[in-house]
């Protein structure tokens, strides 16, 4: 009796939510949103993607995750003044930068665990945060770094302009795309399932034999790099780069995206938690400025009661019938979702 | 120039006072609950923002009464502030510790997650209620100002401020060392389930515990307020000296909560003298070193923080 | 939990937001945090939206909505009189936080799903550069109102933007060659850690300098700092002749605070650069130093009085009784951008942008002592300048300033602005109009 197949490489939800994306641009503005909240959705939905590895399938609760989504966007601009306009060279900047920020963090941390590890990603959070405040010359310090340029997407044979916020989209998404892919594979993985092991419990793991520091180091480490090329992207959405997504509020904001959006039990849950987040924050923000108290107090109780979030909630009314049919049974693991 | 570094030291003493107060409130919930407070930045904030609202005044009275509130001279007002602030915040202390207590026993993350969602609700609240804009504390014109004495400037309020603090941890001293309650709370930090056996309600002694960390923390929003500024988000810089502390000077330590908030305040006050923009983040720079070079601390025991 | 949140479902609720956000618009209930001043257009003439990027928060959230107080007498006043080119004029505002990165969100909103025909509104130099950024982008005409760092007429230049307030290095001229020959060769400089405040300091030290004068330290002070101590300290014993600051907003009140608690206004001479009315007024008693402005309330020049009057009639709850720079500045942005789309006779940005350039500005119009004119290499209003300091013999309780001096533009003019200043030519501004 062998066990079934791993998972697919493209499931219903990946395909629907590749659709959906792709979609976007065509109805956003007829439902009186804007072009340029779409491309900021996707950019922190890879953000948020990224970030759940960490969070909810490594089990590390990492406060201070901004850092690496600032670096990336601070190296994109850089990277573009100083050594070459162009698109790529820029991006794996911004990729690199960020991953080497991460690998200087997990050399600290990645041996700790729980509130310790939190506590140490908070501390390295306000430092970069502090230090990209005070590095005047290089940053910019609060004014932060301007006039960074939508360099066109060059493919050798063509060049598409990104500069119009459609272009713009697209390109990201395909991003998104090729991430999200790349994650999924990863995540189900002899990597990802180690992770999983070590996620549930770490001692065990490393009786079993896994050097589980290497493996966190790693999980880190990409983690930050991904960020940091969404980072790459958000600097140029806003063709600058501020310190303030580095600061404990804005890191705090992915924590609770990829929360709400059900992270801790979906693959796509940080995904949905980008969309909740922002198009809470321009729907509900039109009536009041406190959209943020609405949006925390849905985070606590989800905490408090449902932690599992929007995806957890789909799932269990998917699972609904399935339970009326069969109340024998038990109920199919959330992973194989 | 050694001469130069007394009114940083007194900066930092005075500091470090104030840090040791909020970390003491912090470290007997922690002791008794074993669960991670982030929100109790959030509790510092409302105490200085309702000590605000008792001596500005700025209260949702009748006017008359306001305006009679208001003719009392500063002085009688400040120390109002100081008082009924703390009373008035705790109440948020107490359904914080409800709101905690369904992630007890559970994997810190949730308690994690669940106190930083607090924080940042509380803190639109205070945005919500009082508006985005800074506040200075008003202050009788006895305790603020400054005056200048060996050639070198100091600030009257700050040895005032570090009287508050030495006064309110004097005070918390006598409840732990000196009455029953401080030994049930002890005694239930180190062993929950006898102090349970011998037959004492340990889910009061926590909602207890956790009022008087609650008061802890808001008394000293209201000595620091003169001295930080109130805006919404400055429990963010009293949670991490807060965590620091505990870090440094031990789990269940009176005297090492004491000294770690000593050496934290010594730090970020001398820091303040050679590069002053680089004072906080000497905080961060240190809690880092310590937790990878000495994480059990000062006084080394093994805490619910090793988790 | 009744409610679907399966994906499809989420595309059928948002078309029944489509629908709502359809019925909203047409009927003009839509109410924002963006607050919308919705006017019933009369007529099928499409009403004209302003977008008000002011400050509600941060370190200049007093003097941003002291701004917005200004920028909406303008407008109030145009629509009395039947608005521009036969349509109303709306306003919309967000509060940009004294922030940079949440101004690039409120421009790029207001702009791209908003359709503001103009922006108008900056107090902080980080916030103006950002917004200028995203108005470059589409091409939309932005008025930096109250934005003083000398690198928006210089390196941050724009075809797109318009700046009415004097810089720091207007300021820096009309006070410190008069300062090194007359108090002392040593300047300190206290300087706000960002661009106004970099770009201020570095143009009173080369004006310093230039004179004959010294600086023994230029000390940073982050942002939202509220403790002044260690400074202090360093001020003290450096023992300056003068003590030049390039500090503002909240902090400046706090400064000065704690600079008057200490007593150490009389033990040098303080330069304040420009101090903005809302900073003053909180704390007049800490007042002191010479200090820069471009209008007073107090001026004994035609026409000021009405002003102040309408003013006050406009906003008897306002926080501050009297109009000052700031409210000023904001008020004669906004006429006067509505006067050139008058005189343009449409919305396009380029038309607008044209009848803006070189404008000529009476002095009796301006309520100042001298004519003033928009720059057509900087785009900066240059205008008189005027010198003031604490007021000894109040004529009452408003009556803070006295005014020691007033400078023609032209004696004060920045030269080094035209050479940093490359504005883009017509042909490359993304045409606009709503």
């Amino acid at each position: 009796m062998t066990q079934p197949r791993t998972t697919a490489t493209f499931t219903t939800a990946m395909l629907v939510c590749w659709l959906i994306f792709a979609s976007v641009p065509l109805w956003i503005e007829r439902v009186g949103l804007y072009q340029y909240l779409g491309v900021e959705i996707l950019i922190f939905a890879i953000y948020a993607l990224a970030y759940n590895l960490v969070l909810g399938h490594a089990g590390l609760p990492s406060f201070g995750h901004g850092a690496f989504f600032g670096v990336g966007a601070y190296a994109f601009g850089l990277a573009q003044f100083n050594l070459a306009g162009n698109l790529w060279v820029c991006l794996i900047a911004a990729t690199a930068a960020a991953a080497l920020s991460g690998a200087v963090v997990a050399a600290f941390i990645s041996h700790r665990r729980g509130i310790y590890y939190s506590l140490m990603t908070i501390a390295f959070g306000q430092v970069f945060w502090f230090t990209a405040i005070k590095a005047h010359g290089i940053t910019g310090g609060e004014d932060g770094l301007l006039k960074i340029q939508r360099l066109p997407v060059d493919l050798g044979v063509t060049s598409f302009s990104i500069a119009d916020n459609v272009a713009l989209y697209y390109f990201a998404f395909a991003v998104f795309v090729v991430i999200s892919l790349m994650l999924w594979r990863l995540v189900h993985s002899p990597f990802g399932r180690v992770v999983k092991a070590i996620k549930q419990n770490e001692t065990r793991a490393r009786f079993v034999g896994y050097d589980v520091w290497r493996y966190k180091a790693a999980v880190l480490v990409l983690s930050a790099a991904l960020s940091g090329l969404a980072g790459g992207l958000f600097a140029m959405a806003q063709a600058s780069a501020f310190p303030d997504v580095m600061s404990l509020h804005y890191s705090g904001y992915v924590v609770m995206m990829t929360l709400v959006g059900g992270g801790l039990v979906s693959f796509w849950g940080p995904v949905m938690g980008a969309a909740a987040f922002f198009l809470t924050r321009d729907i509900v923000g039109a009536f009041t400025t406190a959209w943020m108290l609405w949006f925390g107090l849905f985070f606590v109780t989800l905490v408090l009661f449902k932690p599992e979030g929007i995806a957890g909630m789909i799932q269990d009314l998917a699972q609904r019938p399935k339970l009326r049919s069969r109340p024998a049974a038990p109920v199919t693991p959330a992973e194989a979702r | 120039m050694l001469l130069n570094l007394l009114p940083h030291l007194v900066n930092g003493v005075t500091l470090g006072l104030l840090f040791a107060l909020i970390a003491l409130g912090f470290m007997l919930i922690l002791g008794l609950m074993e669960q991670i407070n982030l929100a109790h930045g959030s509790l510092f904030a409302l105490g200085a923002y309702f000590a605000f609202a008792i001596s500005a005044p700025r209260l949702p009275l009748p006017q008359d009464l306001l305006a009679a509130w208001a003719a009392v001279p500063i002085g009688w007002r400040f120390a109002a502030a100081l008082v009924f602030a703390p009373v008035l915040v705790a109440p948020f202390g107490v359904v914080l510790e409800r709101l905690m207590r369904r992630t007890y026993g559970r994997d810190p993350l949730y308690g994690l997650l669940l106190t930083f969602g607090i924080a940042m609700v509380l803190e639109e609240l205070i945005r919500a209620i009082w508006g985005t804009r800074d506040y200075m504390l008003p202050m009788p014109r006895e305790i603020s100002g400054g005056f200048i004495m060996l050639d070198l400037i100091w600030s009257t309020y700050r040895f005032w401020a570090a009287g508050f603090a030495i006064l309110a941890m004097a005070g918390v001293w006598v409840i732990v060392e000196r009455t029953r309650f401080g030994a049930m709370v002890k005694a239930g930090a180190h062993d929950p389930e006898i102090v349970q056996a011998m037959g004492i309600d340990l889910a009061r002694l926590r909602v207890w515990v956790f009022v008087l960390g609650t008061m802890l923390a808001a008394f000293a929003g209201v000595v620091m307020a003169p001295m930080w500024g109130i805006r919404p988000h400055m429990g963010v810089d009293a949670v991490v000296p807060a965590f620091l502390i505990i870090v440094l000077g031990g789990v269940g330590s009176f005297w090492g909560a004491a000294l770690g908030g000593l050496l934290v305040g010594l730090v970020v006050g001398l820091s303040g003298a050679y590069a002053s923009e680089w004072s906080m983040l000497s905080m961060y720079l240190l809690l880092i070193a310590v937790v990878t070079f000495r994480a059990r601390g000062l006084f080394g025991k093994k805490s619910v923080l090793e988790a | 939990m009744t409610h679907k949140w399966k994906a499809p479902a989420r595309i059928s609720r948002r078309s029944v937001l489509a629908g709502a956000s359809a019925l909203a618009a047409g009927s003009g209930a839509f109410m924002g945090p963006w607050k919308h001043n919705r006017v019933w257009a009369q007529g099928a003439k499409k009403p004209i939206k302003l977008g008000l990027t002011c400050d509600a928060s941060g370190q200049y959230g007093n003097s941003g909505q002291d701004d917005m107080l200004g920028i909406r007498l303008a407008i109030d006043e145009f629509n009395a009189k039947g608005g521009v080119i036969g349509r109303k004029v709306e306003w919309i505002t967000a509060d940009t936080e004294t922030n940079p990165a949440t101004a690039t969100r409120v421009a790029e909103r207001f702009i791209a799903q908003e359709q503001c025909s103009f922006l108008i509104g900056a107090i902080h130099s980080g916030v103006a550069n950002a917004i200028t950024q995203v108005a470059n982008k589409y091409g939309t005409v932005y008025l930096n109102t109250n934005s003083s760092a000398p690198s928006e007429a210089g390196e941050n230049c724009s075809r797109v933007k318009f700046v009415w307030d004097g810089n720091g290095t207007n300021f820096s001229k009309a006070a410190v060659q008069n300062a090194v020959e007359k108090i002392g060769k040593k300047w300190l400089l206290l300087t706000n850690d960002y661009v106004w405040g970099h770009t201020t300091s570095a143009s009173t030290k080369s004006l310093v300098e230039k004179a004959g004068g010294q600086i023994i330290d230029n000390l940073l002070i982050p942002q939202n700092t509220r403790d002044f101590t260690s400074y202090l300290l360093k001020v003290q014993q450096s023992k300056p002749d003068v003590i030049a600051t390039a500090v503002g907003g909240d902090d400046i009140k706090a400064l000065r605070q704690q600079i008057s608690d200490l007593k150490l206004e009389d033990k040098a001479a303080w330069i304040n650069n420009q101090q903005d009315w809302p900073d003053i007024w909180g704390a007049p008693d800490t007042l002191f130093g010479v200090f820069g402005t471009t209008w007073y309330h107090h001026l004994p020049l035609p026409g000021v009085e009405d002003f102040v009057k309408r003013w006050q009639a406009a906003y008897p709850k306002s926080p501050i009784p009297v109009p000052g720079n700031v409210s000023y500045n904001g008020y004669m942005a906004t006429r006067e951008l509505l006067r050139a789309i008058e005189r343009a006779g449409s919305t396009n940005n380029l038309a607008v942008i044209k009848q803006l350039e070189g404008h000529k500005m009476s002095a009796a119009d301006r309520m100042q002592h001298f004519d003033a004119y928009i720059d057509p290499v900087t785009h900066q209003v240059q205008q008189t300048i005027y010198l003031a300091r604490r007021n000894a013999k109040p004529k009452d309780k408003s009556d803070l300033y006295e005014i020691l001096s007033w400078a023609k533009p032209d004696a004060v003019l920045d030269d080094a602005a035209p050479g940093k200043c490359k504005l883009k030519a017509d042909a490359e501004v993304p045409s606009y109009e709503t």
